[in-house]
């Protein structure tokens, strides 16, 4: 292995207070506390992390926690690092990295405010893409009954037509 | 001879050509090209495609459609001038298709736009789609 791995990991936990794991060439995984989180993707943007390839939420829900992922890529270093932060599943709220990455974060977060219902305080603009006029839950966390809803929402079990939705 | 309403006699000189305009949502247009295209040929049955729902006769509705792209859809046919037909294609348009248990799609159209013809299929063969055409002018002929 390229020894700019290894140097780059030491260096932000030299700085930060960070887990980290380098898995194999040019691939790292971190996990850090959502208070430094702005501080750190600053830190790396100024480290040629420049592109933002995408940012994920995952929701854990008998843990009571969303999992905010981000994952970066360095021109540069040709390194694709994964920045994972914990956020609060009764209170999700998080800072945006619009700051740090501004146009393509913006979109990615809108996208996850719609799916999980994650505010990310600081985004200029978290309206749905798709779901125009949504009251129920947002559908992608893991305690919306999707099947449920569809079948209260759209379909009749008295129908004769419907009643196979019911099986 | 036949003795043809005022109504009748006027469909009967305007129904040289149907022209359609296209709202298709995911896989729906693919299933379509083959029309376009040189070996089926619709244009040759006097289906051409137009660039504004202003101009066109018949909405062609193919795909699930989604509780946003419906509204879209509502403002298209609005727009149309009468007589205005609503052709949907497929599957998905009558009770969803593959996508029944969606919470984004909506499951039968005709909840939300009056469709004249349904044509069913995943997809609907070209020759069905010609059938669907030709019943418009089969309509239209025997109109008295």
């Amino acid at each position: 292995m390229d020894t700019k791995e290894p140097k780059l990991l030491d260096e932000i936990k030299s700085k930060f207070n960070v887990e980290g794991r380098i898995q194999r060439e040019r691939r790292i995984w971190i996990s850090i506390d959502k208070e430094r989180l702005i501080e750190l993707c600053t830190w790396l943007k100024n480290q040629r992390f420049e592109h933002l390839s995408a940012i994920s939420v995952t929701d854990w829900v008998k843990e009571g926690i969303f999992e905010v992922t981000y994952h970066l890529w360095s021109y540069k270093d040709k390194i694709l690092l994964t920045l994972k932060t914990k956020i609060d599943r009764k209170k999700p709220v998080i800072e945006s990295v619009t700051t740090v990455w501004e146009e393509s974060a913006q979109i990615h977060e809108r996208e996850l405010h719609e799916l999980f219902g994650v505010k990310f305080k600081g985004n200029s603009d978290l309206s749905p893409l798709f779901l125009e006029d949504w009251h129920a839950l947002p559908p992608f966390r893991k305690d919306f009954d999707w099947r449920e809803y569809v079948r209260e929402e759209h379909y009749d079990k008295e129908d004769g037509r419907e009643v196979v939705y019911y099986d | 001879m036949v003795k043809r309403s005022e109504k009748a006699k006027t469909m009967r000189k305007l129904i040289k050509a149907i022209w359609i305009f296209n709202w298709f949502n995911s896989c729906g247009f693919t299933e379509l090209i083959p029309l376009v295209g040189s070996r089926w040929d619709m244009e040759r049955f006097g289906m051409i495609v137009v660039g504004t729902p202003r101009q066109a006769d018949v909405l062609f509705i193919a795909g699930y459609q989604t509780l946003k792209s419906i509204k879209r859809a509502k403002k298209i046919y609005d727009q149309m001038a009468e007589p205005k037909v609503i052709i949907a294609l497929g599957s998905c348009t009558m009770t969803g298709g593959m996508y029944w248990d969606s919470y984004n799609t909506i499951k039968r159209l005709d909840d939300y736009l009056p469709v004249t013809i349904y044509i069913p299929g995943c997809p609907p063969r070209p020759e069905a789609v010609f059938e669907a055409v030709e019943k418009i002018f089969g309509h239209v002929k025997e109109l008295k």
